[in-house]
């Protein structure tokens, strides 16, 4: 859509040091008085923005766009295994209802597997308004070439504005495939997204490991693509009343082959390191009896987390010396970690203190665990475990 | 001897910091009766939270008037005891005096308090591209724990230790009077240096409530270099040709293949390369990487023609981690592959480490007995572990006893020392007997007389 | 065996700050490195050589400077290389680029395997795989956990799934994303440095590609615009919670499901 220019006869020998100088990326660069850009271009325009007036212009050049208003709908890919839909697909659905509502799209979900037609009217109780089912035994195990045909027929036949697919390894692995098909765009691990009038999605991601947040459109091409994690959008409470309709599709068979088959399909083994855990329930001397450890174990069942310890616990011989926590043992990084009778040594401190969710449970006000906790619960472990296993059992059966 | 605590000292103890910062009986928590390897262990009678020099002088003074006996502490991470109130009495908890007051960038100091720990330091000072080089392993522990003992590490092949970067002190005597030592001054030829006696003396001859640090200007590049060699006699017999191309490697440090391997179990992570007998790890710092690989080159043809099979550069932070988090646990990973252990801390002439790994091996096989060493080849300085596995209680103690012996004898012969960088403190006190001669020995025991005549400070240490 | 690795090269340190002013990057004198997760797919690609034989191949894209990580790549063992470098690919997102690395692909020969890194850490979308792949017209395995067979003429992998593992039997050839720790990368050694010092590294430019339409590189051909970039919000929110034991796990259960950590 452009090209960066360098009117040469404006370069003097002051400007062309500062407009070196401003460039981020390195790409602008003194060639004996000529002044160059090199490959390491991004344009990013900032020697436009904020260099010397008038040495670099951008030529803005005509691209094709794309008659939006053929595009309608707003898709959701259903995340599944074996029929079983991921949870993440109802939060995007409860997004996608959101963002059709404001420019009056429909919200469709897309289905594909075997056997899968049967389950796929489930998602009409949670804010789709068709579901495209494709449903063939080609389709029963994840292959990137028979899914991407299914995808492939049902973006030409439908026409989607945005389709939404959960960042998990298969919508990761199948919406580029879908991207580069169509020449699109594709926004991975969107944290926010809005739509404007024009049906444009506004999509926020984080990059550079979560330093920085970008805000990203993608103005001339249709669909546009965005992945999104899981627990980042809100599911819709289920509608008693199913709405909408079950729209079964099929693929010619030829499109079903692949280079790619499956041998075996089996259950992850249970994470059983401490280093690379969601979840981690932290234990130390707070804990009093070799025999208490069943009811952190009874919680750590709860909250699928692994269990960890300060080095007194290791020590005791409560814990395999792989599970402690500390400068000197593992360092750990999970969503969320419960402390239980922790103190917070600076040796255990500085193995967890960068958790995204730090809840501390210890009877000492005084404690420093209190001063990374983001939560600092005061109360003795042995009264608020037990209730706090009780009150999460009714969470998870509500 | 010494007077026990009573309701009165308890009571004066209250008025002075606060009923919070007083504990006394059941609520001192067992840790505070030992550190992390010294083999022994009691109790204070009361342990108290200082905040203030003025504090730390207080209680000086009436533990001086009444004769308790009285020890410092800081993170408790000390090796050989010294922080053991091996008497009872009065124990000062300095951990939350932990501010850093000054960063004096025309002077080039940090002024801290006692108990900041290492890595805060470090942290500090290296976000305002600033350096302070010692770098002991232990980073939990407090800079006066560090000055206490004259605490080494990795870095002191290039750059000294701990005393070399102590610009100045404020110490409280033991009867209670402070005391200024040094300062920010670059010179000092003015009288005995007491301020390089203190460093060093185990909180034996007084507290230390302030230092100021000397720093230096950051180096912005770090490389390490991994030499696999096929046995550790070639990866030694190397260092001091090393040492002799005046290339400067910041740290020289030595590793075998066994006790990688029980780093690799207790971190359940791989190293990059564990498949030769054993290594040598250096690193070089500078301020671009073409001068850092300008001064690595040298040594890595060096180590070629020495018959290392290989030399693997390490120069991200991702390679850095999968090697130095190896370095950094091999202790607790030694430590986990065991019943109990204890270490041999002797600094040998650089020369001379090879004769003296060699020798751990030997005796190794003469005793039947595991043990195990990594450590500073590039200074001399060796930490030995001997492993107790499934030896009794009386086994263990007599086998202990003898290897350590031996290991002692070796050292003086190869005119070493008994401790590089972990103190005397109470561990390791006969050992120091035996290598000194009786006036030396005096001397010591003078030294301390004049500062403490009343013998209150830390009773029991490094030469009593 | 011919083995291809796409590498990157990224900023050494993710610590980047926006200017408030003018809301672009700080540029501050980072040293660059390679992609981390690449050293993954490299040394991949080594234990596959060693296994069935052949030749890998590296290809990065970048400004002149990246040549870098493709001796660095030598340094690790690997037996070519080539940068695709040209003013013409400047501002180009992920699109762009897997079609810019495809062309170039496809210029360098054919290959039996492609290897690329899980994702970089500097975009973080781990795309540019998949996308190479469709481009090229082979299929691909995502986020590979090992490799559990080579074959006279496919692999056996064990693919991750949201709840399961795949083990998936997939022919020459193909491309796969490994995951992270498939295996610990080997260290650049100092004797391969001075052995491949003076190798040459081929530069592919615009005008070495079959397809020479502009509008398919660079800013044109990117369907996607950044509009702006500010630094995330941060959570530095700290909370004490005080009161009987009930209430105390009930605030916590209800602050876990709000934060949909149960």
């Amino acid at each position: 859509m452009g090209k960066l220019i360098v009117h040469d006869h404006r370069v003097t020998k002051e400007n062309l040091k500062e407009l070196v100088a401003l460039c981020p990326f390195n790409a602008l660069e003194d060639h004996g008085g000529k002044l160059e850009i090199n490959a390491g271009c991004k344009l990013c325009k900032i020697c436009v923005k904020k260099g010397p007036q008038g040495v670099m212009e951008f030529v803005e050049e005509e691209r094709a766009t794309v008659d939006k208003s053929q595009w309608k709908g707003i898709c959701v890919y259903v995340d599944h295994v074996d029929g079983e839909i991921h949870p993440v697909t109802m939060e995007l659905l409860g997004k996608a209802r959101e963002l059709a509502d404001q420019v009056n799209f429909p919200v469709h979900a897309l289905f594909i597997g075997s056997q899968v037609t049967d389950s796929a009217a489930e998602l009409l109780h949670y804010g789709a308004d068709k579901v495209y089912c494709y449903d063939d035994p080609a389709l029963k195990d994840f292959r990137i070439e028979p899914y991407a045909a299914a995808f492939e027929d049902y973006i030409r036949k439908v026409q989607p504005s945005s389709i939404l697919v959960g960042a998990t390894t298969v919508g990761r692995s199948l919406a580029p495939r879908m991207a580069a098909r169509f020449r699109t765009g594709l926004t991975a691990d969107c944290t926010v997204l809005e739509i404007k009038e024009n049906t444009d999605l506004v999509q926020i991601r984080p990059a550079f490991g979560g330093n920085i947040m970008a805000q990203i459109k993608t103005p001339h091409t249709r669909p546009q693509l965005a992945t999104v994690r899981y627990k980042v959008m809100n599911a819709l409470p289920r509608k008693a009343e199913a709405s909408g309709e079950v729209i079964v599709c099929t693929v010619p068979q030829e499109k079903m082959v692949s280079r790619i088959k499956v041998l075996e399909v089996r259950p992850k083994e249970k994470e059983t390191s401490i280093s690379d855990a969601e979840t981690i329930i932290a234990v130390g001397r707070g804990v009093k009896g070799e025999k208490d450890m069943a009811m952190v174990e009874e919680l750590a069942d709860l909250l699928g987390a692994q269990i960890a310890g300060t080095r007194p616990l290791v020590e005791s011989g409560w814990l395999d010396t792989r599970r402690q926590i500390g400068l000197s043992g593992r360092t750990v990084k999970p969503k969320l970690i419960i402390t239980l009778g922790i103190s917070g040594s600076v040796q255990f401190a500085a193995g967890m203190k960068s958790s995204d969710y730090i809840f501390a449970v210890n009877c000492d006000e005084k404690a420093s665990i209190f001063d990374i906790a983001h939560y600092g619960i005061v109360g003795d472990l042995y009264e608020v475990l037990p209730e706090l296993i009780r009150r999460i059992k009714m969470e998870k059966e509500a | 001897m010494y007077k026990k605590i009573d309701a009165q000292d308890v009571q004066f103890l209250k008025e002075l910091l606060g009923e919070e910062r007083v504990f006394v009986g059941e609520a001192i928590s067992e840790d505070y009766s030992h550190d992390e390897l010294g083999g022994i262990s009691r109790l204070p009678e009361v342990m108290v939270e200082v905040l203030t020099t003025e504090e730390v002088s207080q209680i000086m003074k009436h533990a001086y008037q009444e004769g308790i006996p009285v020890v410092a502490r800081g993170s408790g991470t000390g090796l050989v005891g010294a922080s053991v109130p091996i008497q009872g009495g009065i124990m000062l908890n300095l951990t939350k005096m932990n501010r850093i007051k000054e960063l004096d960038e025309n002077n080039l100091t940090l002024t801290v308090e006692p108990g900041v720990i290492l890595m805060e330091i470090a942290k500090y000072v290296e976000e305002r591209d600033f350096f302070y080089p010692p770098d002991p392993g232990e980073k939990t522990a407090t800079i006066a724990g560090n000055i206490n003992t004259n605490a080494g590490g990795m870095r002191a092949v290039k750059y000294g230790v701990t005393r070399d970067y102590v610009r100045g002190l404020e110490v409280v005597l033991p009867n209670g009077e402070i005391l200024k030592v040094g300062g920010k001054v670059v010179k000092n030829s003015s009288g005995y240096s007491i301020k390089d006696l203190i460093c060093g003396s185990e909180g034996t001859l007084g507290i230390v409530t302030e230092a100021t640090l000397k720093l230096l200007p950051l180096p912005k590049t770090v490389i390490s270099l991994l030499v696999p060699f096929p046995n550790l006699d070639m990866a030694i017999g190397t260092v001091p040709k090393i040492i002799k191309s005046k290339a400067a490697p910041v740290a020289i440090e030595f590793m075998q293949r066994e006790v990688i391997l029980a780093a690799e179990e207790f971190l359940d992570k791989k190293f990059p390369d564990n498949s030769s007998d054993a290594y040598l790890l250096l690193s070089f710092d500078g301020n671009t990487k073409e001068e850092v690989e300008k001064s690595y080159e040298k040594v890595a043809q060096l180590c070629l023609e020495e018959g290392a099979l290989d030399v693997f550069i390490s120069d991200t932070d991702e390679r850095k981690q999968s090697i130095w988090s190896a370095r950094g646990a091999f202790l607790e990973a030694v430590k986990a592959s065991t019943t109990e252990m204890d270490e041999c801390d002797v600094c040998v002439p650089r020369d001379k480490v090879a004769q003296f790994i060699t020798y751990t091996h030997d005796l190794e096989k003469a005793f039947d007995v595991r043990i195990r060493s990594f450590g500073h080849a590039g200074d001399g300085n060796l930490h030995v572990y001997v492993l107790r596995d499934g030896l009794d209680e009386e086994a263990w103690k007599e086998k202990l006893s003898a290897v350590f012996a031996c290991m002692y004898r070796r050292a003086r012969e190869l005119d070493g020392v008994v401790s590089g960088e972990h103190g005397i403190g109470f561990a390791k006190k006969p050992y120091m007997f035996e290598q000194y001669d009786e006036a030396y020995i005096t001397l010591l025991k003078n030294i301390k007389l004049a500062f403490d005549p009343k013998n209150i400070l830390n009773p029991g240490k490094v030469c009593q | 065996m011919n083995i291809l690795v796409c590498i990157k090269q990224v900023p050494g340190s993710n610590k980047v700050d926006v200017d408030a002013k003018t809301g672009v990057l700080k540029r501050d004198g980072v040293e660059s490195k390679m992609n981390p997760y690449d050293l993954f797919a490299l040394e991949t690609a080594f234990r596959i050589r060693e296994n069935r034989g052949g030749k890998v191949t590296v290809l990065t894209m970048g400004p002149p400077q990246a040549e870098a990580v493709i001796r660095e790549a030598f340094m690790m063992g690997a037996d070519d290389g080539a940068l695709i470098s040209d003013r013409k690919f400047g501002g180009a997102d992920v699109l762009a680029t897997s079609y810019t690395i495809s062309q170039a692909i496809r210029k360098l020969g054919s290959f039996d395997l492609i290897l690329c890194g899980k994702q970089t850490t500097d975009g973080d979308t781990a795309q540019v795989g998949p996308e190479v792949a469709e481009y090229l017209d082979i299929p691909h395995v995502a986020n590979v956990l090992r490799i559990v067979e080579l074959k006279e003429d496919a692999l056996i992998l064990d693919m991750d799934m949201p709840h399961t593992v795949e083990m998936v039997e997939v022919l020459y050839p193909c491309l796969l994303t490994v995951e992270k720790d498939i295996f610990m990368p080997r260290l650049p050694s100092y004797r391969r440095k001075l052995e491949t010092s003076a190798w040459p590294v081929k530069t592919l430019t615009f005008a070495d590609f079959e397809d020479q339409d502009v509008m398919k590189y660079g800013l044109n051909g990117s369907p996607t615009q950044v509009e702006r970039i500010f630094p995330p919000a941060v959570n530095a929110q700290r909370e004490m919670l005080r009161g009987e034991a009930e209430e105390l796990a009930a605030e916590v259960s209800t602050k876990l499901v709000h934060l949909k950590l149960i």
